[in-house]
C-alpha cells in the first residue's frame, strides 16, 4: 500500500508541501494545516461547508482527493478577502446582516465569489443555483441573496470606475 | 475519515488502462469521486485499489460536429450547465444539469461517472437515453460502443467489464425542430435526488409524430425507455387522446418500489403526469429550445 | 447586587441612541472573513483523538462488551466502558439554572446493561490519531440478547407493551381544567373534531457536535465546546466526583444551536477522556453521528375537538395530545407541558380541558427544539381554526379575530396577559403584505395560509430563572460585558454590547463582550426558551445602568449639575442644561478610577417566579410572558404532481422593542424556512427504532433554491419584560410558520392533510380521497 506523499498546494497565494496519504481529503490536509476557516458539516458533499476554490472552481473539499488536488491553487474564504482588504462579498454580508452562527459563511462566500466572477450581474435565479449546494440552517438566505446582490453592484461599479 | 486505498495516478488514456487491466480487475477507475467518496466513506464501497482519471485532461470535451454530439467522459456536470452548446442541442440534458445536485457537486462530478455509478436516480440519464445516446468503452484490448440502453444492466449493475472504462458519450444531432424536455421530481426544489424524472424528445412533422423517445428515471432498477409507448406515438397524430395512452404505457414501462422518498403507486401515478405532461408540452409547439422544466412553479 | 423583579409594564423608552438600529453585530465580521474559531477548529499539543462506539440496534439486553483488543492497540491511550466509570448515571434536569434535579431524568452515560435506543454509546476511545481511535472502534465486540422494544408511542402506553425503563412508559402527564367544557359542547352550534401528526425533526445545525478538553496545572478540566448551556459544568463535576469548582466550560461561537446543543452534547465524554489520560483530548461527531447524539423534535399526536358558535366564536375546547419522549426523557415533561398549556393558542377558551402525555419508546431521543412543543400545538389550534371559518363560511381571519385573548385575559393555565396582545394586528399586516394574489390555473392552484401563536419567553416560572451579567469601564472608555451567556448565533454576545453602549454612551466597537465561560464570567443560564436577550438582557442592563449612575454620580459633582441632568451620548457626559458643562468618556472614566469611584458591576436579574401548577387542574402560572404574532403564507400547489411551492412567506411579529432590527428580522427570515422545512419536507424516519434518514443526504432540510419571497415585519408594542420592553424571539418567529403553510396547501386543493409533512404523495392522495368522497364532511 502506497504511504503519504508530499504535494504541492498554492494555497491562498503561499505555496506549501503538504503531507497527504491517498485517503486524504483535501478538506483534511487544509484544516490539519491551520487552514481551519475551511469547515467540515458532512463530509458527502451535501452541505457546501467545505467549499473551496480549486483551479477557480468552487468545489467540495471533502469530496476532493489530497492527491488529486496536487499541484492545485486553492482559495479559501480568507483568500477571497481580509479584514485589511476585504472583498465586497465579505463587507455586503457584514452589513446586510447575513451572518448569523457563520459556520456556513466560508463555503457560501467561496460559492458566491466563483458565481460573481463568471456572472458578474447575476438574476435572483443564478444566485440560487449557485448556492443550491451550500446549506444554511440559521438565515433563510434571504440576506445572503441581498448581500449577494449588493456585493455584485458594488464590483460592477468599480469595474466602471476602474474601465 | 476514508477508509485507506491505493491511488494510482496515470496521465495519459493508455497508462489508465493499463493500470486498469494490469491489477486484475479489482481496480476500479476513480472519477469525480462525489459518488465513490460518500460510498467508501459509508462502507458501500468495498474495493481498495482506484486509478484517478483526473489527470485524462483529454477526455474532458464537447463536440458539436458532422451531425453528431460527442462528450467526454470526463466532463463535469457543470461543463454541461455551463455549456451554450449543450443548451442550444440537448436542453433536456442541460436541464437534468442545472437541476443535478449542489453547484459543487456539479463542478466535480462527471457524466461518465453518473452513467458508470449505475443508480436508476442518475439525473443526467433519462436525457442521455432520450437522445439514443452510445457510449464508447476502452480497455488495453481496444474500444468498443455500446447503446447507452445497454449499459445500464440493474441496479447499480453496468455492461462494464474489469479493466474498462468510459472514454466518450455521444449521440446523432435530432432532427432539426425536435423537442427535448426534462422535469425532475424531488422531495425539495434545490440538490435532491429524483423521486422520479423524465425525459422526451420527439419530432414532430404538423402534429405527427416522426420520431419519439421517451425515458424514465426512477422507476425500475434502472433507467427505463418506455418503448411501447414511443412506437404508438409514431407515426400518428399527436392529440391529447394520444398522449394520454402514450402516458398510460409509459407507466406501464415503469416497475418502481417504495422507499424512502416515494412509494410505488406515487410513482406509478407521477409516471404518466409527467410523460403526459412532457408530451402535452412538445405538442404545444417547439418554442425556444431551451423550453425544459425542473420544477412546477408558475 | 442589584435584585429586581420586574412588573410587566416598562416606563416609556427615553430617546435610545444604538438600540434599535441595525448595527453592524460584533460577531459578524470575524466570520465573514473566517478568523472565527469554533470548538473543532482547536488543537493543543499532544492531543488525543476520540471516538464513540455505538449500539448497531434500538433494543437489547448487553450480555458482554470486549474491548481488550481496542485496547492493545499501539496508539490507543483509553477505552472506557460504563464498568469504568465512577457514577454511571447523569442527572441534566433543567439544564442551567440552579443545578436543580429530578430523579427520573437519570440518563445512563453509557450503556450498560441495556441498549434503549439506536447508537446508544457504549464505550469511548481516546487514542494518538484519529485514524488508531475509529480502527479501535472497530476492534470493540459486544454480545448482545435480545430484547423487544416499543416504537410506537399509543402503543408504549398500552398494558403489557415493553417497558423503555422503570415500571411504566408514562414519562410525565398533565391536565388542565378550567371552566366546563360540557356546558360549552352544550351551547355550541357546530363542534369540529380532527387529529392531526407532526413528525420528528432534526435541528440540523450546520456545525456538528465537537470540542476540546484538558486537565490544566490547576488540576481544573478545562472544556472549549460547541454548547448552549454551560452550567453543564455541574452534571459533570457530580459524575466525575471531582468538586464543582474544578470544572470549567468555555463555550465557543456555536455553529446554530437551535435546542440540539441545550442538553449534554459531548462535554461529559470528553471529560471522561480527558480526566482519564490527563492529556488534551478533541472529539468531533460526524453529521451520521450529530443526527443521534442530539434529542431532535418530539412528534406528537393531536387530537382537537373545539365547539363554536355560528359566529365563530369558541365555547368549548378538549385536547388530548400524545408525544414521544424517545428511549430517555430529557427534557420531555417541559416540552409537554409547554404544548399543554399551549394547546389553545392565542384564544381565549373559557371552556378548556387537556389531557396529555408523554411516553417511552425505543426511538430516539427528543429533547429541546426551537418551538419547544409549542410549535406542534399551533399546527394543530391553527388547522382546527381554519376548519372553523371553513364550516362556517368566515375568513380565516374573522373566526381568529372572535376569538384573539387579549391583553388583561387569563390565558390556558388562568394566567393574567400582561403585555401587549398584538395578534390582529399582526395577523392584518403579515396578510396584506402577501399582496397580489398569484395566479393558478386547472392544474396549479394557489392557496394562502394564516397562523397566529402564543409562544412564551422565558423559562418556567418555577425554575426560578436568574441571570447575572458584569460591566465595567475601563480608563480608556472601553467597556467590557461579562457574561456566561453562548452565543449560539442569534447575536447573544453582540446584543449585550449594544445594551452596555447605549446605557453607556459608548460605541458598540468600545464594547467587548466576554461570553459563554462559566468560570470566568457570571453565570447567565441557558441560551434557550427565548430567554438569552431577555434575561442576559436585563442584567446586562442592569449592570451598565449601575455603572452610569456611579459615573453621572461623580460627573454632577464635578460639573455642579444634578445627576439626572447629565447624558451619556457619543462617547461625552454633557449637562443638558450647559452643554458647555461636558468630558469624554474616557477621562470620565480615568478621572473617576483616580477618585475610587466603582466603574463597574455585577447584576442579577431574576425573572417572575411561581410555585407550580395545580395538579388537578392545570392552573397557575407557568411563564414570565409570551410574544405574539402572525405568519401568512402563499402557495402553489400542483394537483398533478403533489409539488407545494411556498411563493410567499411573511412573518409578522410584535417584538416589543427591536434592539437589532437586522438580527430580528434575521431570526424571522430564518424561521420562515425552517418551518417551511417542517411543513413540507424534513423529517426524521426511524423503521423499529433505526434511523433511516442518516445525514443531509436523506434528510433534506430546504436549500437556497427552496426559498419563497420572504418578509419580516416588525411590530414594536414596548411591553415585553425584556431590556427596553423587548419581547422574546428566537421561537415565536417559528411558531407559526409550518401550521400557515399546512393551513394554504388546505385552502389551495380544497382537503386538508393532517400529518406532516405535507409531502407531494400526500397531496396526492389527499385529492385522491377528495376526488372519491372520503373526505370527512362537517
Amino acid at each position: 500500500m502506497e504511504t503519504s506523499k508530499a504535494i504541492k498546494l498554492k494555497v491562498n497565494g503561499k505555496q506549501l508541501e503538504l503531507l497527504a496519504a491517498p485517503n486524504s481529503t483535501l478538506l483534511e490536509i487544509l484544516r490539519n494545516n491551520g487552514h481551519v476557516e475551511v469547515k467540515c458539516g458532512c463530509e458527502k458533499g451535501d452541505c457546501g461547508a467545505c467549499a473551496v476554490i480549486l483551479d477557480g472552481e468552487a468545489v467540495d473539499s471533502c469530496l476532493t482527493l489530497a492527491w488529486i488536488a496536487d499541484g492545485s491553487e486553492v482559495q479559501t474564504v480568507k483568500g477571497i478577502g481580509t479584514e485589511a482588504t476585504p472583498h465586497p462579498l465579505q463587507t455586503a454580508f457584514i452589513e446586510e446582516g447575513s451572518v448569523q452562527c457563520g459556520y456556513c459563511i466560508p463555503g457560501i462566500i467561496v460559492a458566491a465569489k466563483v458565481l460573481l466572477d463568471e456572472n458578474p450581474d447575476p438574476t435572483d435565479s443564478d444566485i440560487r443555483v449557485a448556492l443550491s449546494g451550500n446549506l444554511c440552517r440559521c438565515t433563510g438566505y434571504t440576506r445572503i441573496f441581498s448581500a449577494i446582490h449588493k456585493a455584485a453592484q458594488v464590483m460592477r461599479e468599480g469595474a466602471q470606475k476602474n474601465g | 475519515m476514508l477508509p485507506r486505498f491505493e491511488l494510482y495516478q496515470p496521465t495519459t488514456l493508455p497508462e489508465a488502462l493499463g493500470m486498469l487491466s494490469e491489477t486484475g480487475g479489482n481496480v476500479r477507475p476513480f472519477a469525480g469521486g462525489t459518488n465513490l467518496i460518500p460510498d467508501l466513506r459509508g462502507g458501500r464501497e468495498q474495493a481498495r485499489k482506484f486509478v484517478s482519471l483526473a489527470g485524462l485532461d483529454d477526455l474532458r470535451f464537447t463536440r458539436f460536429a458532422n451531425g453528431r454530439v460527442e462528450i467526454g467522459s470526463l466532463t463535469t456536470v457543470s461543463d454541461l450547465h455551463r455549456s451554450h452548446e449543450v443548451l442550444r442541442n440537448a436542453p433536456a440534458l442541460h436541464a437534468s444539469a442545472t437541476a443535478f445536485a449542489g453547484h459543487m457537486v456539479r463542478c466535480t462530478a462527471t457524466i461518465a461517472g453518473n452513467i458508470c455509478y449505475g443508480s436508476p436516480s442518475a439525473d443526467l440519464l433519462p436525457p442521455l437515453l432520450s437522445l439514443d445516446a452510445n457510449v464508447t468503452l476502452a480497455s488495453a484490448a481496444g474500444l468498443r460502443i455500446l447503446p447507452l440502453s445497454r449499459f445500464n444492466l440493474g441496479y447499480k449493475q453496468t455492461a462494464l467489464k474489469p479493466g474498462e472504462m468510459m472514454t466518450q458519450i455521444s449521440w446523432p444531432q435530432p432532427a432539426r425542430g425536435t423537442v427535448q424536455l426534462f422535469y425532475k421530481l424531488g422531495l425539495r426544489k434545490g440538490d435532491a435526488i429524483s423521486v422520479i424524472s423524465a425525459a422526451v424528445s420527439l419530432t414532430l412533422k404538423q402534429m405527427v409524430c416522426t420520431h419519439a423517445r421517451i425515458a424514465l428515471g426512477s422507476v425500475a432498477a434502472t433507467v427505463v425507455r418506455a418503448e411501447r409507448a414511443e412506437a404508438l406515438l409514431l407515426g400518428r397524430e399527436l392529440t391529447e387522446k394520444l398522449i394520454g395512452e402514450a402516458a398510460e404505457l409509459a407507466a406501464d414501462a415503469s416497475a418502481p418500489i417504495d422507499d424512502l422518498r416515494a412509494s410505488k403507486e406515487y410513482r406509478l401515478h407521477t409516471a404518466r403526469v409527467l410523460v403526459r405532461r412532457l408530451l402535452r408540452q412538445a405538442a404545444e409547439g417547439p418554442g425556444e429550445a431551451g423550453s425544459t422544466r425542473r420544477s412546477t412553479e408558475g | 447586587m442589584v435584585e429586581t423583579v420586574p412588573t410587566a409594564t416598562n416606563s416609556p423608552n427615553v430617546q435610545l441612541h444604538q438600540v434599535g438600529k441595525p448595527l453592524i453585530r460584533t460577531d459578524a465580521p470575524n466570520k465573514a472573513y473566517g478568523n472565527t474559531l469554533y470548538a473543532g477548529d482547536l488543537t493543543m499539543p499532544g492531543m488525543l483523538y476520540a471516538k464513540v462506539f455505538r449500539a448497531d440496534r434500538p433494543s437489547a439486553l448487553i450480555v458482554k462488551v470486549d474491548t481488550a483488543r481496542a485496547r492493545a492497540l499501539e496508539g490507543v491511550r483509553c477505552v472506557l466502558t460504563a464498568w469504568d466509570l465512577p457514577d454511571r448515571l447523569v442527572v441534566t434536569d433543567i439544564p442551567g439554572q440552579t443545578g436543580g434535579k429530578t430523579k427520573n431524568t437519570a440518563q445512563p452515560i453509557l450503556a450498560k446493561e441495556r441498549v434503549r435506543f439506536f447508537n446508544e454509546p457504549i464505550a469511548l476511545i481516546a487514542a494518538d490519531s484519529e485514524e488508531i481511535a475509529a480502527s479501535a472502534r472497530d476492534l470493540i465486540e459486544v454480545e448482545y440478547a435480545p430484547f423487544p422494544g416499543v416504537f410506537d408511542r399509543a402503543e408504549a402506553l398500552t398494558a403489557g407493551a415493553p417497558l423503555v425503563d422503570g415500571d411504566a412508559n408514562v414519562v410525565a402527564a398533565y391536565k388542565i381544567r378550567k371552566g366546563d367544557t360540557e356546558r360549552g359542547f352544550e351551547e355550541a352550534d357546530l363542534v369540529i373534531e380532527n387529529s392531526f401528526r407532526t413528525q420528528v425533526q432534526e435541528q440540523a445545525f450546520l456545525e456538528p457536535e465537537a470540542g476540546l478538553a484538558w486537565m490544566d496545572d490547576k488540576n481544573v478540566l478545562n472544556i472549549k465546546v460547541s454548547t448552549q448551556v454551560v452550567e453543564h459544568f455541574r452534571a459533570i463535576a457530580d459524575a466525575l466526583g471531582i468538586p464543582h469548582n474544578r470544572v470549567h466550560i468555555e463555550a465557543m461561537y456555536v455553529g446554530g444551536g437551535f435546542g440540539g446543543k441545550e442538553g449534554l452534547t459531548i462535554e461529559m465524554m470528553l471529560a471522561l477522556l480527558a480526566y482519564n489520560t490527563r492529556k488534551p483530548v478533541r472529539l468531533i461527531l460526524t453529521r451520521e453521528e450529530s443526527f443521534v447524539n442530539h434529542g431532535n423534535r418530539h412528534p406528537f399526536t393531536l387530537h382537537y375537538r373545539s365547539g363554536v358558535k355560528k359566529d365563530g366564536r369558541i365555547t368549548a375546547m378538549e385536547v388530548r395530545l400524545i408525544a414521544d419522549s424517545g428511549a430517555y426523557s430529557k427534557l420531555s415533561p417541559y416540552v409537554l407541558l409547554y404544548a399543554t398549556v399551549g394547546a389553545p393558542g392565542p384564544y381565549k377558551v373559557d371552556n378548556l380541558k387537556v389531557d396529555s402525555v408523554v411516553a417511552a419508546t425505543n426511538n430516539l431521543s427528543t429533547c429541546a427544539f426551537r418551538g419547544f412543543g409549542t410549535m406542534q400545538a399551533c399546527v394543530a389550534y391553527e388547522g382546527q381554526m381554519d376548519e372553523i371559518a371553513k364550516s362556517l363560511g368566515l375568513t380565516p381571519l374573522e373566526v381568529r379575530q372572535k376569538n384573539f385573548i387579549h391583553t388583561g385575559d387569563r390565558n390556558a393555565t388562568g394566567q393574567k396577559i400582561e403585555s401587549a396582545v398584538w395578534s390582529e394586528q399582526c395577523a392584518i399586516q403579515a396578510l396584506e403584505a402577501l399582496g397580489e394574489r398569484a395566479k393558478g390555473n386547472d392544474v396549479v392552484k394557489i392557496g394562502r395560509g394564516l397562523a397566529c401563536y402564543q409562544q412564551s419567553y422565558g423559562r418556567i416560572r418555577w425554575f426560578k430563572d436568574s441571570s447575572e451579567a458584569w460591566v465595567g469601564i475601563e480608563v480608556d472608555g472601553t467597556v467590557i460585558v461579562r457574561c456566561a451567556v453562548t452565543d449560539i448565533g442569534a447575536g447573544q454576545s453582540s446584543s449585550l454590547a449594544q445594551i452596555a453602549a447605549e446605557v453607556l454612551g459608548v460605541p458598540m466597537e468600545k464594547v467587548v463582550t466576554y461570553f459563554g465561560d462559566c468560570t470566568l464570567n457570571p453565570l447567565a443560564g441557558t441560551s434557550s426558551a427565548s430567554r438569552a436577550l431577555y434575561m442576559t438582557g436585563n442584567a446586562t442592563k442592569m449592570a451598565a445602568t449601575k455603572v452610569r449612575d456611579n459615573l453621572l454620580e461623580w460627573a454632577g459633582r464635578h460639573f455642579q449639575v444634578p445627576p439626572d441632568d447629565l447624558q451619556l451620548v457619543e462617547f461625552r457626559v454633557t449637562a443638558i442644561s450647559d452643554p458647555a458643562r461636558s468630558m469624554p468618556i474616557d477621562e470620565l472614566a480615568r478621572r473617576c478610577a483616580a477618585d475610587g469611584v466603582h466603574r463597574h458591576h455585577l447584576a442579577m436579574f431574576k425573572a417572575p417566579t411561581s410555585e407550580g401548577l395545580d395538579p388537578e387542574t392545570g392552573q397557575g402560572e407557568v411563564f414570565p410572558d409570551f410574544t405574539y404574532g402572525a405568519h401568512a403564507c402563499e402557495v402553489a400547489v400542483d394537483t398533478e404532481t403533489g409539488e407545494v411551492t411556498v411563493l410567499k412567506s411573511v412573518g409578522a411579529h410584535d417584538v416589543g422593542q427591536s434592539l437589532n432590527p437586522q438580527s430580528v428580522a434575521g431570526q424571522i427570515e430564518g424561521s420562515a424556512l425552517m418551518g417551511q422545512g417542517f411543513a413540507l419536507c424534513e423529517e426524521i424516519i426511524q423503521r423499529n427504532g433505526v434511523l433511516v434518514t442518516p445525514s443531509f443526504s436523506e434528510y433534506l432540510i430546504p436549500t437556497s433554491e427552496d426559498v419563497p419571497e420572504t418578509k419580516a415585519i416588525i411590530l414594536e408594542s414596548r411591553s415585553g419584560l425584556g431590556p427596553f420592553g423587548s419581547k422574546g424571539m428566537g421561537e415565536p418567529a417559528f411558531a407559526p410558520v409550518a401550521a400557515s403553510i399546512a393551513n394554504a396547501v388546505a385552502d389551495a386543493i380544497g382537503v386538508r392533510i393532517f400529518e406532516l409533512p405535507i409531502t407531494s404523495e400526500k397531496v396526492i392522495n389527499a385529492l385522491a380521497r377528495k376526488a372519491s368522497g372520503q373526505v370527512k364532511m362537517h
